[in-house]
């Protein structure tokens, strides 16, 4: 029961985290974008079971497909599939590393979140490459994948201690690391 | 494992192969649906950006005003200045364009938008603005400014819309260059500098710095004929054509309102 409270909760995440990043200001000078939803995604996956944690990875793949999609001469440009193999693909490895860390710890989320930015601006890339043609890789293009990578590792605790804070009692229960006892 | 988290599993899977074969007309209606949850959102959140834009502007000691208020009455005698010129200039306007036949072309029916925020999207150029179908917009509508063209709207929801800017790469303008008879197809590019490339040009056009380059309007397109596009910062000759750098005429980065272009008046 809990656990579905906290799905819906993450779940309504998703819509608000693309309105957000809209609203942010691009870092200057390569306009380079803060991106909500890879952080979203990553506290989402590590803080529910493997099997929601599926189902969660799937509806962030159709939001970040949807967000992004351009239809060009009555084709989608990048079709969910690539988010939907992505996302899915994150989810079973940010798994392991939350049962590898004996549950789930803010330096994991920090760390997955730039993983994963880092990676899904990278291979949105490379599949516009392949779809247009060229592979113009400049500084600016790199700097434009970076950026919000590395924006992501200080926004991720931020997350990560405020929504421990407002649903604390729906977390508690699912993947967050027993404290240590004297007895243990 | 358990027999429910099993077909869970199977449940996910078909659900998953079900979102990869979607076509595009329902992604486009999914998309629709996502820009209409996110609407409030988005609309709401551009108003406390405002105010809170306007709280330092507000905070202004007494001499910043009145520097201010004779900055804008200078202004304001210059553009009444301009626009006694501009309305001779109109009327002749009228009158060649009226000979020509092209009136129809030439004034348009605009709906007036406010810039509710830049897309977070890295690959892709687009805004979005707080109009939607229920104000009469549709896909492929001209976007433009009092300085020149936007881009053209790319999605639509009830009451919100995306527009693919010009600095885009999907984004192509027919376009021309002032003084010239060169001709060309203008996008943006994928190195995100904000500038455009005007590709298709002769090899020997004769281009300089600062020239200034109009939609051509071509038929079936969706851009009218004549607005302003950009200004050329650069030409060079490639292998079998021209290419030149546009620098956009409207300020991309800094959009507030914009007007989209619904039809002919």
């Amino acid at each position: 029961m809990r656990q579905g409270i906290l799905f819906i909760i993450l779940l309504l995440l998703l819509p608000i985290a693309v309105a957000v990043q809209d609203l942010l200001p691009a870092i200057p000078p390569f306009q380079a974008r803060i991106l909500l939803l890879p952080v979203v995604f990553c506290f989402g996956v590590m803080a529910l079971p493997l099997v929601p944690s599926l189902f969660f990875a799937l509806a962030t793949a159709l939001v970040q497909g949807l967000v992004l999609l351009q239809i060009q001469s009555g084709q989608a440009e990048l079709g969910l599939t690539v988010h939907v193999v992505f996302f899915l693909a994150w989810a079973i490895v940010l798994q392991m590393a939350s049962e590898a860390t004996h549950g789930m710890r803010w330096e994991v989320h920090a760390l997955g979140s730039a993983v994963v930015t880092l990676t899904l601006l990278g291979i949105e890339f490379l599949v516009l490459c392949v779809r247009r043609g060229g592979f113009p890789l400049e500084m600016t293009v790199l700097l434009r994948i970076m950026i919000p990578s590395l924006a992501s590792v200080l926004i991720a605790p931020l997350l990560y201690f405020t929504l421990r804070k407002m649903v604390p009692v729906f977390i508690e229960e699912t993947h967050l690391p027993k404290k240590p006892t004297f007895s243990s | 494992m358990k027999k429910i988290q099993i077909a869970s599993l199977v449940i996910l899977a078909v659900l998953a192969i079900a979102v990869c074969l979607l076509e595009s007309g329902t992604l486009t209606w999914l998309q629709s649906g996502l820009l209409g949850v996110i609407s409030p959102i988005s609309r709401s959140g551009s108003v406390v950006k405002s105010t809170i834009g306007t709280l330092g502007k507000d905070l202004l000691s007494l001499d910043q005003l009145q520097a201010e208020y004779e900055r804008a009455l200078a202004e304001n005698r210059k553009l009444r200045a301009e626009n006694n010129g501009l309305r001779d200039l109109q009327r002749d306007n009228d009158h060649l364009r009226q000979v020509l036949g092209y009136r129809e072309r030439s004034s348009f029916r605009l709906v007036p938008a406010l810039v509710l925020g830049h897309d977070a999207g890295v690959w892709w150029s687009t805004i979005k603005i707080n109009r939607g179908s229920a104000d009469g917009i549709a896909p492929d509508m001209p976007v433009i400014t009092d300085k020149g063209l936007v881009g053209k709207i790319s999605a639509v929801s009830g009451n919100i819309s995306e527009v693919l800017l010009i600095t885009d790469e999907n984004c192509k303008v027919a376009a021309k260059v002032e003084g010239t008879k060169e001709q060309g197809i203008s996008a943006g590019s994928r190195d995100p500098l904000g500038e455009m490339r005007l590709t298709f040009l002769s090899k020997l056009a004769d281009l300089q710095p600062g020239q200034k380059v109009y939609t051509a309007g071509v038929s079936g397109g969706i851009f009218p004929s004549g607005i302003a596009l950009g200004m050329v910062k650069s030409f060079h000759a490639r292998e079998l054509d021209g290419e030149a750098i546009l620098e956009p005429s409207a300020d991309l980065g800094t959009l507030e309102e914009v007007f989209i272009v619904t039809g002919a008046k």
